[in-house]
Parts: structure tokens; sequence; C-alpha cells
């Protein structure tokens, strides 16, 4: 399996499973799509975290890989998996460590929380190797951050740390590595059993922001 | 005076440089200051693969020139049509399918603040003052600037800049979100053209021009079909690579 799923408390936790980097090979999409139909008519749960096992988010797709086999048909598959992921009434927050760059910061994108760990980076740097972000990332991209800012992204393709992503507004917060996973969970158990993504904001600042000046 | 007597153009290494050169203030002679023709002919080459605009020396512009304009306001067919010939220009900017980055020193004020609007990024150095200041001579904007500065900074911000044609600096302007990036003191050409180089070297110029047809697909598509183009155009672009990197395996 590329994926561990396991329920803590209500919470579910995804945890990307392709050590060192966690990369998201075809398989890993094939798997996440299973989860998400899967979850979709599970007894409800309260929230959804995602992170990667290890040091690290995920390094991304595995490009070798898909410049083999990235016909029209499987990118739109691998885009369905992060359709049903953003489809979920469930609340999805991304807690991010290490890198987290290309499709993997496209999973973060279509999550509706994206909280970081300082030592964090990432990136969009497929035109580093003559593609571009195909999952959605790009229009993600533009409208958290604006569309010039996601143009000297993009188009520079260059890493940056999270607390540059966090003044981008492409994340939503940024706290010590050693609390990411207290915090995240605390954000997920504090979350409204009614959430709506319309309420993304409110939430942010009623229970994410006293539990950053707690901690 | 022949408008095209007043602009530039130059290309530094796939870059294409348009410059506004009517010194010291670089003022526009037509609203528009270029037929469109003109600049389609100058930047319509497969290898170039970005541009910039900036002014001639230590300013980008001050604006339209106003005994221009009031003198063609007795005319005011002719007045609509150098107004019209400048909103087509800044349209063919805005749809531009390569990165075009305003590089903004000093003095940037009414038309010249429009042209910079409609570029796709805005570079400012951190000496560099904005303003819509037409209110102050009983004028409003009239190339767009009213239409475009919501999009940047919000109804009321908007309101109060092009009403009080007050002067803002690049720190105040980036926090309203007019401009995106600070360069040092009178070096914004510099740090654009850093910027640009960052952006485009060693990219196939279909790439570039993918990456901004999806950009600009995120304010022009619903969000589905937006990201429905995405995955096509990253397709073609990996159909692309795949071939590159098998003839270069042979």
């Amino acid at each position: 399996m590329t994926l561990q799923w396991t329920v803590e408390q209500g919470i579910g936790r995804l945890t990307l499973h392709q050590p060192p980097s966690n990369t998201m090979t075809m398989e890993f999409f094939r798997e996440l799509q299973a989860l998400m139909q899967e979850i979709a008519l599970l007894k409800p749960l309260k929230a959804i975290i995602i992170s990667g096992s290890g040091r690290h988010f995920s390094s991304g797709a595995d490009i070798d890989e898909l410049l083999v086999s990235a016909d029209h048909q499987t990118m739109l598959e691998n885009y369905r998996a992060l359709v049903l992921l953003e489809q979920l009434t469930i609340p999805v927050i991304s807690a991010v460590r290490g890198v987290c760059l290309g499709s993997a910061f496209e999973l973060a994108l279509f999550s509706d929380f994206r909280i970081c760990a300082a030592d964090a980076v990432l990136g969009l740097p497929e035109s580093t190797f003559n593609l571009m972000p195909g999952l959605g990332g790009i229009q993600r991209a533009a409208a958290l951050t604006g569309k010039a800012a996601a143009i000297g992204i993009i188009l520079r393709g260059d890493t940056f740390p999270a607390e540059d992503a966090l003044r981008m507004g492409l994340v939503d917060a940024v706290v010590p590595k050693r609390n990411l996973q207290m915090i995240s969970m605390a954000f997920a158990t504090a979350l409204p059993v009614n959430f709506v993504k319309a309420d993304r904001v409110i939430c942010l600042h009623k229970f994410l922001k006293p539990l950053h000046a707690t901690i | 005076m022949n408008p095209i007597d007043n602009v530039t153009f130059e290309v530094l290494d796939e870059i294409g440089v348009i410059c506004l050169d009517n010194p010291p203030a670089n003022e526009l002679v037509i609203p528009g200051f270029i037929p469109v023709a003109i600049f389609k002919e100058w930047t319509d080459s497969a290898s170039l693969k970005g541009l910039i605009i900036k002014g001639a020396g230590k300013n980008f512009s001050a604006g339209g020139n106003l005994d221009v304009i009031f003198k063609t306001a007795d005319h005011p067919d002719i007045l609509q049509s150098l107004m019209r010939d400048g909103l087509e220009l800044l349209k063919f900017i805005r749809h531009l399918e390569i990165p075009i980055v305003a590089a903004i020193n000093r003095v940037c004020f009414g038309a010249g603040l429009e042209i910079a609007l409609a570029c796709h990024i805005r570079v400012a150095s951190a000496n560099a003052l904005l303003a819509f200041p037409e209110s102050n001579q009983n004028l409003m904007p009239g190339m767009g600037g009213t239409a475009m500065l919501p999009g940047f900074s919000g109804f009321s911000q908007s309101a109060k800049m092009i009403l009080g044609g007050d002067m803002i600096n690049a720190a105040d302007a980036k926090e309203l979100g007019l401009v995106d990036f600070i360069a040092p003191k009178d070096q914004a050409f510099e740090y654009a053209l850093t910027l640009m180089q960052k952006m485009t070297h060693g990219r196939p110029v279909k790439v570039i021009t993918s990456i901004m047809k999806a950009l600009k697909n995120s304010s022009d598509l619903s969000q589905d079909e937006a990201m429905a183009e995405e995955t096509k155009l990253f397709c073609s672009l990996a159909l692309d690579e795949a071939m590159r990197r098998k003839t270069s395996e042979a």
C-alpha cells in the first residue's frame, strides 16, 4: 500500500507512505480514489488529517512514471481522486512537514486547511522540467494568492519556506515542527460537526488562531 | 508628434523590453502610448519568452499629456477614438500569452498606472510613487483604471485612491495589492529582468504559454472548465517532454 489509513477519536488519518519521500505513483492515486469513495460511504468522520510518513510530506509525482503513462485519461483519473477528496463533506487538513512539492502541493491545495511545520518547503517545480502543474494546482494557487504571484512561483518553479507560503496566503499557519501533529489534531477536534467550506476563514480565526497562540 | 518616436523596443536575450521614452516624465503623447498594430509587430516573435515595460531615465511615466487631452476634447469623436485605441492596447497586453512585467521606478501616474495594472506582474522600486491624480484636474481615469483597480485593492480603497487623487508609496501599494514585488531604490528594471530570467530561462516557449493560458483560465473560465483545460495542457507538455527524453537517449 502506498497510503495508510487509520481512524483515531473520530479523526481519519491519511498517511502518504512511500519512503523515503512518499512519491505519488499511479498506484497511489488509484488507492486514494478508492479510499475516497469508501470514506464517502463510511459512518461520519469529524475530520481527515493528511500527512507524510517520516520526515517529508511528499516530493510529488513520480516523473519518470508520469512521462511514460501521462495520457489524458490517467491524468483525469488522478484529478478525480483529488476532486473526490474535495467533495467530501468532512473537513480535510493537510499537516505538512519537510518537502511538499508538485502534485503533493496540489493535494494540499485541495484540502480545506493547510498547517505547516516551520521546516516545510513547498513549491510547484514542474516548469523546471518542462512541465506544468496539471491537477488543478494552477487554478488553486491563483485563487489563493492572486494571478501575479502565481505566475511568479509557477514559472520560476523554485521552492520556498513555509513562512513565504503563509505570507502569500498559500497555507494557513506555520507552527513549530514538534507541535504540528498536536495542533493539527486539536484543530481537527475543535472544528464544528456541521462544517461547511464557506466557513473556512471563520474556522481559522475561531479555532486555529487560539491554538496557535496558546501552544 | 509621432507616438512611435516616444517608445523604443529592444530584445535582450529572449526578453522584449518596451521603453516609454519621453523624458523627463515619459508623458504619453497618446493615451495608449503606441498603436496595437506596432506593439504586435514588435512582439510577434516565436522566440520571445517575456516582456518588460519600463520608462526611460528616472521615472516610469507621469501619464497622459493633459494638453493633448484638453485640445482634442473639442472633438469628442477624436478623443474617444484615442481612448478606444488605448483600451484595445491594454486589452491586448492583458491577454498576452507570455508574461509581461511593469518595471516601475519613481513616478507612475494616471495612464502610466493603467498600463502597469494591465501587465501581469508589477515590480516597483522602493522609491516609486503611484497615483490616479485625474480628479485633481476635474477628470477621472479613462483607460480602464476605475475598472481594474478594485480587482487589486477592493472597492473602498479604490474609491479613496481615485477620488482623493493622492500619491501612495511602494510599500503602501504592495500592502494594497497594486504591486507584487518591491525592488531596491531605482532598481525596478534590474529586478524585473532577473525575475523574468528566472521565470523563462531554459524553458521552452510552449511551457511558458501553457502556464500563462492555464492562469488566464482561472479568471476567464468556470473552475471545472479551467481544471479540465489545465489537465489537457499538462498532457500535451508531458508528451513533448517524453519525446524529448526519448530523442536524447537515442
